[in-house]
């Protein structure tokens, strides 16, 4: 290696900020380096993406084959519920307006979070193990490392838009559609690269970023769907602008197919990577922007607990969880009172329903519970693999160095994920149904929906149990195998009909066993299933991690 | 001293992890009050053992007591009389070194809070610190100054010192010295030949799972040659042929040479004869014996090399 790097004086003397010649150079290495580190993720989450389209399409052109069929969907298709989740309705009598309608805001939503991921695994997490350091300290540019994953996560989610332009056409959609389609796909990707990007400048740990960058894709998204709720027709209200997941959305794919709205898109991305560089030239390697205060010098006693230590180190995570469950919960609770209202209006959809409105109500309530349900499970799954976590740094040797035994000290960390859900539950289903009843002056319905919401426990319970079997039998696979485990529960609870799945793999999950509550009759055998079920494998799960060897490393 | 039990009794224990041999029948002894060096090159199976002895791997096979108890199944109870400081100290980011101290001391059954304040002044620690911050240096001393404030019977270290300055290392042999006053027992796993001759009691050497030597540094050394450095003014020639005489070198009147104890006698009374005008004895050190059992060949089964005490 050649040293004319570090011994020419020139170039960016005049910067203030941090004077290094060549920030960019060996950024050819680098894209290379991330392609090979995360070419696995990229093609898989590039697989999960792209093929929603053609399974989506397919069940719908089976589900509304005619054109009457289209039609009649199109009269009803307006509804607030449809609004809140995945945006106002237009072009609904056609196949390809039906495919943004069940479909955009998941794949959406999922590249944004994609992305954010991505670029924090290439960026502040190398940073946290070190790893930037050992490279940096070679002749790497300042910026180089860091823009070849922009590179590289940037690619990834226009070639995500670029193929799902392509299956779209190919399945049979127009192709003056499918190509904005695309294209709102992979400038929602772009903007939130740019998002993590700087997110990863300011947070010091990688847990924060990807907390920060999920806030901001919540926030996003809540915005749009107030302005999808106060929208008049087909058009959104002005608030959805607000949002740069509601400047995808006004693209209009297989609508007016605007194109103008990705400009923004870009231009946001582009920007706040131009950001997150100049941040990044202004900090030292390690840290984030904003320094570490001195904090305690000794552990109370609580702290000292592995309860006490569980609900320190993941209090951050339980309020961001709590967070999401509360503004869910708000949200839905005034998209009820909207469905609500129009049931009791003159519109077609109301004509339509007629004497089933109360059964409609009780449907919609029940998958809205149900998506609190997930919230709940997602938190279980994240705490509990904590468990995991704890071994692979080798934390835990040091704390069953003590005098605490193995199952004892795991109980204890697993209470935080059982009794943290069990409360997200109770006060997700309690706050949607007072949102709710507000409206209708009735308080019934918030103690209704908490009772709804807490029937999903021993099915969360469930989910952990299965957490605890992996990480007790095979504890190097355990935290991927989790997620995947929680991933696969949450398409089949609430894509297995869209995705025409089989009925019996849709009905068998610790959340689809549940009743869905209010729809469905409180059934209590299920509920009293599951809670052997979780009984056994939590049994059989901390039997196991009690009596195997720790596995510390990744 | 001999009504108390060997604080740790280890014989032929067994350790596989799937097809890997780690511990190959390896025997250790430390006694109540003693100061053990654990010596081996790296993965050995050192830690593998001292992971045993805190019941964090399970062993396949082999006599273990700790403290007279079974580390495995009276592990809770036993864990309250031991502290321990890992190879490699991984910390809560988010949290203190001093949330860290106090987390681990609970967890084994508390501390002295004076001590602890006095050892964070000798060992110029910060408490105050989120642990993100902490060199790793500074990361083995939180388990460090946890492991020296507890009131623990047995002190069990897997390298304590492989990231601490010179400075450090010495306020560490000090607190280490004062532990043994207070009669209390150490293992210490140690690449530092220096920390372990100036503190031991005995020493244990392991290679491939298996006990090469073991005993008093004392012993240790009488197993092994003197190496003599001498002047000689009379005839060189013939003391290749002095019984006892190894590895000679000769430089002009300059003679070096390895003899073993028991014909130190004899070879003596052959220098004086030869007029010795100057004379320099060392003793093996550590870092000789270690040595010959690293370059050692594997196939040489390890009997067969060095004597065993």
């Amino acid at each position: 290696m050649s040293l004319d790097v570090i011994a020419r004086p020139g170039g960016s003397a005049a910067s203030h900020a941090r004077p290094m010649s060549e920030p960019l150079r060996g950024w050819r290495a680098m894209v290379g380096f991330v392609l090979r580190r995360n070419w696995l993720r990229l093609s898989v989450w590039t697989l999960a993406l792209v093929a929603m389209i053609p399974l989506v399409f397919e069940s719908q052109r089976a589900a509304f084959p005619t054109p009457a069929d289209r039609q009649a969907y199109a009269a009803v298709a307006n509804t607030p519920t449809v609004a809140a989740l995945t945006g106002v309705p237009y072009a609904a009598d056609t196949l390809g307006g039906i495919l943004v309608i069940k479909i955009w805001m998941t794949i959406a939503v999922a590249l944004a979070f994609a992305a954010s991921f991505l670029i924090t695994r290439n960026g502040r997490a190398e940073e946290e193990e070190g790893r930037t350091e050992l490279l940096r300290s070679s002749v790497l540019g300042l910026h180089a490392y860091t823009v070849a994953g922009y590179l590289v996560i940037g690619t990834f989610v226009v070639a995500v838009g670029a193929l799902i332009a392509l299956v779209a056409t190919a399945v049979g959609l127009p192709a003056a559609g499918s190509v904005p389609l695309g294209g709102s796909f992979a400038g929602v990707g772009l903007f939130f690269v740019g998002v993590s990007a700087v997110v990863g400048q300011l947070a010091s740990t990688s847990r924060s970023a990807n907390a920060m960058a999920a806030v901001a894709i919540a926030v996003a998204f809540i915005l749009r769907a107030v302005g999808d709720l106060n929208g008049s027709g087909d058009q959104a209200g002005w608030i959805s602008w607000l949002s740069p997941i509601g400047w995808a959305q006004h693209m209009r794919p297989f609508g007016e197919n605007l194109w103008w709205p990705l400009a923004l898109l870009i231009g946001g991305g582009v920007a706040l990577c131009w950001l997150a560089l100049a941040l990044e030239g202004r900090r030292d390697v390690g840290a984030g922007l904003v320094p570490d205060r001195p904090g305690p010098s000794y552990a109370g006693r609580f702290v000292s607990s592995p309860f006490g230590l569980a609900l320190r180190l993941e209090r951050a995570s339980l309020a961001g969880w709590f967070a999401a469950a509360l503004a869910m919960a708000v949200l839905y609770g005034s998209v009820a009172i909207a469905m609500a209202d129009l049931i009791g209006s003159n519109s077609p959809l109301a004509a339509m329903l007629g004497i089933e409105a109360a059964a409609v109500m009780d449907t919609m309530l029940a998958l809205l519970v149900m998506l609190v349900a997930l919230v709940a499970a997602a938190f279980a799954v994240q705490s509990a693999i904590q468990l995991r976590t704890e071994e692979a740094t080798g934390r835990a040797e040091l704390q069953l160095s003590g005098g605490i035994s193995r199952s004892g000290w795991a109980a204890q960390r697993l209470a935080l994920p059982a009794l943290g859900s069990g409360l997200i539950l109770a006060v997700g289903g309690f706050v949607m149904g007072a949102a709710y009843g507000v409206a209708r002056g009735d308080a019934s319905p918030a103690y209704e929906l908490a009772g709804a919401a807490l029937a999903y426990w021993p099915g969360i319970l469930v989910t952990i149990g299965v957490v605890i079997v992996a990480i007790g039998f095979v504890p190097r696979l355990a935290i991927a195998l989790s997620w995947a485990w929680f991933a696969l529960m949450a398409i089949l609870s609430v894509f297995g009909e869209l995705f025409s799945l089989p009925r019996w793999l849709i009905d068998h999950t610790p959340i689809t066993a549940t009743p869905r509550l209010p729809a469905a009759d409180l059934a209590l055998w299920p509920l009293i299933l599951l809670s052997v079920i979780a009984v056994l494998l939590w049994a059989v799960g901390l039997r196991r991690f009690a009596i195997r060897d720790l596995q510390p490393g990744a | 001293m001999s009504a108390s039990p060997a604080a740790i009794e280890i014989v032929g224990l067994h350790k596989s992890f799937g097809r890997h041999v780690a511990l190959n029948g390896l025997d250790l002894c430390v006694e109540a009050g003693q100061i053990a060096g654990f010596l081996g090159p790296n993965g050995s199976g050192k830690s593998t053992t001292i992971k045993i002895l805190l019941a964090l791997l399970r062993a396949d096979g082999g006599r273990i007591r700790l403290l007279g108890q079974d580390p495995w199944s009276d592990a809770v109870a036993l864990h309250r009389r031991i502290a321990y400081v890992p190879g490699d100290v991984s910390l809560w980011p988010n949290l203190t070194g001093g949330q860290a101290i106090g987390i681990v001391s609970r967890l084994r059954g508390g501390l002295r809070r004076e001590r602890l304040a006095a050892l964070l002044e000798r060992f110029e620690l910060d408490p105050t610190k989120k642990a993100r911050a902490y060199s790793k240096g500074n990361r083995q001393k939180v388990a460090l100054v946890a492991a020296l404030a507890s009131d623990a019977e047995l002190l069990i270290l897997d390298e304590p010192t492989s990231g601490l300055d010179p400075l450090m290392e010495a306020t560490f042999e000090a607190c280490i010295r004062e532990l043994k006053a207070d009669g209390r027992s150490v293992l210490l796993s140690s690449h530092i030949f220096a920390e372990v001759e100036n503190l031991c009691d005995t020493v244990t050497i392991i290679r491939q799972g298996r006990t090469v030597e073991s005993g008093t540094l004392a012993d240790l050394r009488h197993l092994h040659r003197t190496t003599i450095s001498v002047e000689l003014a009379g005839p060189i020639d013939d003391l290749a042929a002095v019984p006892g005489v190894h590895d000679l070198v000769i430089d002009g009147r300059h003679c070096t040479f390895t003899a073993s104890d028991p014909e130190l006698n004899g070879i003596l009374a052959e220098l004086s004869r030869r007029q010795a005008t100057g004379l320099v004895a060392s003793p093996p050190s550590l870092e000789d014996l270690f040595l010959r059992h690293y370059a050692a060949p594997d196939d040489v089964p390890a009997a067969a090399r060095v004597p065993v005490r």
